[in-house]
């Protein structure tokens, strides 16, 4: 892998090199609390020291609404609508979102790829960010707090600047026709990354990995938590849409007035909502708010082959939002017998 | 040809409906063909698999196909009168086109079925996607040993294909093949009464060398289960298919989801037809 070294002035000017290669959007904070990725329009205002976003990066490839068809009544057609190859580029996404990426990939990409995301994805630059756990997150037990694939560059936060891996040809590309902006990597550098990577990994309030959660939550399916938990929980969908990995979708169709034409049109679904699994006839597949919360946990810590990960990456987004305090690290710690770090 | 001119996932074909077919009060049987001859042609499909149904303007629905795999350019669904899309679909006259994505699933594993005995057990409509399964068998008779179809319904009238299965009785003793239909709550009906399960002994087939294929509730598999293997029907041979809300068809959508952390499956894409072993393992399958 190559490795080069940024300082801070040049990563304003290598951001306002970007911004002229395509929309660019970075973190920024949209409130008190919350950051969100935002278009940049000034560099200065790229938060880079930032806990989460209050929506995941999937929504660059995987927008909350889209139209996939137009259609004709009369002669009973549908024409695709693709989207427009437009260049997109994120900077400053953590680790557990560039996994979570990958994990969308591995969805949406697979023997029958998804045209609209596939579109979006092959013009989209990835470019990581390094962070520090806040009491939040639990990438590490997750096995995802270190990411090798997934990002075109990454940024590692130095004292002086940053440490910048190009992790693809695009990344080499980006930083080539740059070289006026980056330096090379010192043995000094290397030390304060491991530095970094040291404290990170005492920052977080678990340790060790949970692979064995799966069969643990197969195992104790009647486990009392569920019954507790989802009693709290307002089925307001908060939880997905944040998620970085949820993926459901539900299809409508919009007529035109007349009727003559229309449009099919695709939008975020929450598995929370009770119409997720309701069919004709009134039979629904997930009938109680138990139902419900049971499958989110059940879905969220599967096995994704293609990233040998649980389809949760640990980002604490879920629990960060929701609105009845429901700490959904906490409950799968319960299930698994798992006890925080005492400091 | 280009990237951009391969055909989408969810690539739609125009259909022409040329029959309706009253089947019972709620059940229509549908007869559809493809209006482009190349995919007239090339459109395949197994007994199992599910095609969705799309009305511009309304929506699509999830069908199971019904008719024999080897008819080309024309197949059949069976449809249940049952919400906003069905009932508009029952509306339509011959003539109408509606729009077609599929074949969906995986099907029943057909080859593997091959040299034994078939058993099919249906409940409700459960018998729609086994008449497919039924008529492949039928259209490769001398692939197949002994055929029992066990056809169940809650009331005669209900009985899904009654009268096509009972013409078939004239030539039924000849072809080995055994037909039984049983209303479970109707006790005018004119036939067998009682549940699939009370009916099995009629199966005229040897349970060490048949394939057995299901399709009904939950609640029958599970009862079903247990007679088959205490009767000595091998367990790598029974196969039962699962509905959910299968909207993409393709896997992507999410609201078909079955199964536990282990094991986590799409009904439209992993399913919809498990073997025995994945419904006693997973957990949620039923």
């Amino acid at each position: 892998m190559r490795y080069v070294k940024i300082s801070p002035e040049n990563t304003y000017e290598f951001l306002s090199r970007l911004k002229g290669m395509g929309t660019l959007y970075a973190p920024s904070k949209i409130s008190e609390q919350f950051y969100d990725f935002q278009e940049v329009d000034d560099v200065k205002d790229v938060e880079f020291d930032y806990h989460r976003t209050i929506r995941p990066p999937r929504r660059f490839f995987y927008p909350v609404e889209e139209t996939m068809f137009t259609f004709d009544t009369h002669k009973v057609e549908l024409k695709e609508k693709l989207p427009r190859k437009e260049r997109v580029i994120l900077f400053g996404v953590h680790n557990c979102d560039i996994v979570a990426l990958r994990i969308m990939d591995a969805e949406f990409l697979d023997e029958q790829p998804d045209p609209y995301y596939q579109i979006r994805r092959q013009n989209g630059i990835i470019i990581g960010l390094s962070c520090m756990p806040d009491e939040y997150c639990f990438c590490n037990v997750r096995r995802i707090e270190f990411v090798d694939a997934g990002f075109d560059l990454f940024f590692h936060e130095l004292p002086d600047g940053f440490l910048v891996r190009v992790g693809t040809v695009t990344g080499h590309k980006l930083i080539d026709p740059n070289m006026d902006l980056f330096s090379e990597v010192s043995k000094k550098d290397v030390d304060n990354i491991s530095e970094f990577e040291r404290k990170k990994a005492d920052a977080f309030k678990v340790k060790g990995n949970w692979d064995d959660l799966r069969y643990l939550l197969e195992l104790r399916m009647d486990h009392p938590m569920y019954e507790r938990e989802a009693d709290k929980c307002l089925g307001c969908g908060n939880c997905t849409l944040t998620c970085p990995t949820c993926r459901c979708y539900d299809v409508k169709d919009k007529p035109s007035i007349d009727g003559r034409t229309g449009e099919r049109i695709r939008f975020w679904d929450s598995c929370q909502f009770r119409t997720h699994g309701l069919v004709a006839g009134g039979h629904n597949f997930r009938e109680t708010k138990q139902d419900r919360f049971y499958n989110r946990y059940q879905c969220k810590n599967a096995y994704c082959p293609e990233t040998t990960t649980a389809y949760c990456v640990g980002c604490g987004r879920c629990t960060y939002f929701c609105p009845a305090d429901i700490q959904f690290r906490s409950n799968l710690m319960e299930i698994g017998g798992y006890q925080e770090v005492k400091k | 040809m280009s990237k951009e001119q391969e055909p989408s996932i969810y690539e739609t074909h125009k259909c022409r409906l040329l029959r309706k077919y009253q089947l019972t009060d709620l059940e229509s049987l549908f007869l559809f063909r493809f209006e482009d001859p190349g995919v007239a042609q090339d459109w395949r499909f197994m007994p199992g698999q599910f095609v969705e149904v799309s009305l511009l303007g309304l929506g699509e629905v999830p069908i199971s196909i019904c008719s024999s795999a080897r008819r080309v350019g024309f197949f059949e669904l069976c449809i249940r009168n049952a919400g906003r899309v069905t009932s508009a679909i029952h509306q339509l006259q011959p003539g109408s086109l509606v729009g077609i994505r599929g074949p969906y699933g995986n099907g029943f594993p057909m080859e593997q079925f091959h040299g034994r005995d078939l058993l099919c057990v249906a409940a409700g409509l459960g018998m729609a996607p086994l008449r497919s399964v039924f008529l492949y068998a039928l259209d490769n008779r001398w692939l197949f040993g002994n055929i029992t179809i066990i056809n169940s319904a809650k009331f005669g009238n209900e009985l899904l294909f009654q009268k096509e299965l009972e013409a078939m009785k004239d030539i039924a003793t000849a072809e080995n093949i055994s037909i039984v239909q049983t209303a479970t709550r109707d006790p005018d009906f004119e036939g067998l009464h009682g549940r699939a399960t009370v009916h099995m002994d009629k199966a005229n087939v040897d349970p060490k060398n048949c394939a057995v294929a299901m399709c009904g509730p939950p609640a029958m598999y599970r009862g079903m289960f247990d007679y088959l293997v205490e009767k000595g029907y091998d367990p790598r041979y029974i196969f039962v298919t699962l509905e959910r809300r299968m909207k993409c068809g393709v896997g992507k959508c999410g609201h078909c989801n079955i199964g536990t952390a282990t094991s986590w499956k799409y009904a439209c894409k992993d399913g919809p037809v498990f073997d025995y072993y994945a419904i006693t393992s997973i957990p949620g399958l039923i």
